[in-house]
């Protein structure tokens, strides 16, 4: 399992408050611009099927980007202080997501939240100071990887 | 808005000891009789406007404008052992006739905040109150509005997008929240010296076309944990629940919340105490069934339910019970292992089983073993674990015996 890294500073505004153009279904270069965005420093891990790009931040905020062969994300997760702006990771799949949560129609205070569409995979979860969670577009699974691979 | 020193804490429990069996003096001199630390927790179907709750433990919290009769006894108030703070619906308070008032920053903003709750989230401003529970008085406490009028700035984009804009008695199943777990503040630390403030606090420009922006706040401006606030019993709190009668559910239960641990004759630790630190974040460490993942863990008298992920389990068909688990045998039991972090670092093995809420007669507010949490990275011990429990919550850097918070206990 080659491992191969580097390293990436840069500025913009926070990822929490949007303004890069990295999400779920984005390419590799928009894994960059969330690392910008972020005030971040990202690695990459290579694995066998998809790479892995982590960002970190000073804030205490982690979001992992799953890369597959073609280039596009196909998974991410979180955990931090806050969330993160799921506008900006969900991208195209905003919509949805909000749409489903909407139509939950669960009220009480509720500590994890599982939304599954056909073609998007939302968990989310936590308390106050720590949240953490994943979004992955189950059709793009690569084959052979175990869901429990993608946090 | 000093914080109560550890040592004000010792002396009292001492001076209460030492007149234990007496007519409230001491060979000392004369001192003030213990405060009534006790108020009553009630499990039922909730406040009237919401939708009939299951699994929230309520309490009832006086509130009061600062050093004013302007008072309100607001009932229904959820118990919540994984959050710090207290949050009010705006409208039951305007119902009340209770204005609070603002808390401003430095360049005399408002002040608001955006928290999330699982699938919600709350907006509004932080205001300050006196809040009374049992004998026991937070002065001068931030507070949040939960506000479900639309009369303030409007949230910012964020607020609302990561999740539904919970702010109402019906979004809730309560008129307030009220957070008593192991921190003081809500954010602490993380929020008063970012060098790009989190998405939590804000400071906005006044009426309904305000201007939001991010800023850190300082901890004693922070929305913060009444208890941590209170004169004395300012420890920690035990959450003491009776086992249910019902295995099909019981209609309400009576329990009670006592404030201070250690301090008074009726909060005593008890020998054999398996005491959980925390981490930074509030939580210890579970294994779940015999695996090997560590998940964060805590014990939270806001969920409704034991909350964790296990594919192997049947989620419920709905239309009813969605999102929990409809076991095809149950009760099916199961346990998990808890292991605390830093020098509370007991482990301790807990059996539980989960059953099928589909049993659960209609209208019942208190269910056993209900649990859901399917896709959770985290192991939930909520409300089915405090039934029949005594259990025990360390607020950070306060001491009882042996014990320094953060913790959990049982």
């Amino acid at each position: 399992m080659a491992v191969r890294s580097m390293l990436c500073v840069a500025a913009v505004a926070l990822l929490w408050s949007g303004g890069a153009s990295a999400h779920l279904d984005g390419d590799v270069a928009s894994v960059q611009a969330d690392a910008a965005a972020l005030y971040g420093l990202t690695h990459a891990t290579a694995l066998l099927s998809y790479d892995v790009q982590q960002i970190d931040t000073a804030a205490g905020l982690t979001v992992r980007e799953f890369v597959a062969r073609d280039g596009t994300v196909f998974a991410l997760s979180w955990t931090g202080p806050v969330l993160p702006d799921m506008r900006q990771l969900l991208g195209q799949h905003f919509g949805d997501y909000t749409a489903a949560l909407a139509a939950l129609d669960q009220p009480g205070l509720r500590r994890s939240v599982r939304i599954a569409l056909p073609g998007l995979v939302v968990e989310s979860g936590g308390h106050l100071r720590a949240y953490s969670g994943r979004a992955y577009l189950p059709a793009r699974v690569p084959d052979g990887v175990s869901l429990s691979e993608l946090r | 808005m000093g914080r109560k020193s550890q040592i004000g804490t010792a002396l009292l429990a001492s001076l209460l000891g030492a007149c234990v069996g007496g007519n409230g003096t001491t060979a000392a001199g004369k001192m003030a009789p213990p405060v009534l630390n006790t108020t009553t927790l009630t499990v039922d179907a909730g406040p009237s406007a919401g939708g009939g709750a299951t699994n929230h433990a309520y309490v009832t919290v006086k509130v009061c404008q600062h050093a004013s009769t302007q008072c309100a006894s607001i009932d229904h108030v959820l118990l919540d052992t994984a959050s710090w703070g207290l949050r009010l619906v705006g409208s039951v308070l305007a119902a009340h006739s209770v204005a609070l008032a603002p808390e401003r920053d430095s360049s005399n903003r408002g002040i608001e905040e955006c928290v999330t709750f699982g699938a919600g989230q709350t907006w509004g401003p932080v205001a300050l109150a006196d809040v009374t529970l049992a004998g026991e008085t937070a002065t001068n406490l931030p507070v949040q509005i939960m506000d479900d009028s639309g009369a303030g700035a409007p949230p910012p984009a964020t607020c609302g997008a990561n999740g539904t804009l919970i702010n109402s008695v019906s979004g809730f199943n309560a008129n307030g929240v009220l957070g008593v777990g192991v921190f003081a503040q809500d954010c602490g630390a993380a929020c008063t010296t970012a060098s790009t403030p989190l998405p939590l606090y804000y400071g906005c420009s006044s009426g309904t076309a305000g201007v939001c922006t991010a800023e850190n706040m300082p901890l004693d401006m922070q929305v913060t944990n009444p208890v941590a606030m209170f004169a004395a019993d300012n420890n920690g709190i035990i959450v003491d629940l009776p086992n249910l009668q019902n295995a099909n559910g019981d209609a309400t239960v009576q329990g009670s919340l006592l404030f201070g641990l250690d301090t008074q004759t009726d909060n005593a630790l008890p020998a054999g105490l398996t005491v959980l630190g925390t981490n930074a974040s509030g939580d210890f460490t579970a294994t779940y069934n015999g695996g090997t993942t560590l998940l964060p863990s805590w014990i939270d008298s806001g969920s409704d339910a034991y909350d964790f992920d296990d594919s192997t389990i049947a989620t419920c068909p709905g239309p009813t019970f969605v999102g929990y688990y409809c076991p095809a045998n149950a009760p099916l039991p199961l346990f998990a292992v808890n292991t605390g972090n830093g020098a509370n670092n007991a482990s301790s093995t807990v059996q539980f089983a989960v059953a099928d809420p589909r049993s659960f007669v209609s209208g019942a507010a208190a269910l056993i073993d209900l649990a859901g949490g399917a896709g959770s990275s985290n192991f939930i011990w909520g409300m089915p674990y405090f039934y029949g429990r005594k259990i025990f919550v360390g607020i950070e850097q306060r001491t009882a015996g042996a014990y320094t918070g953060p913790y959990f206990a049982y």
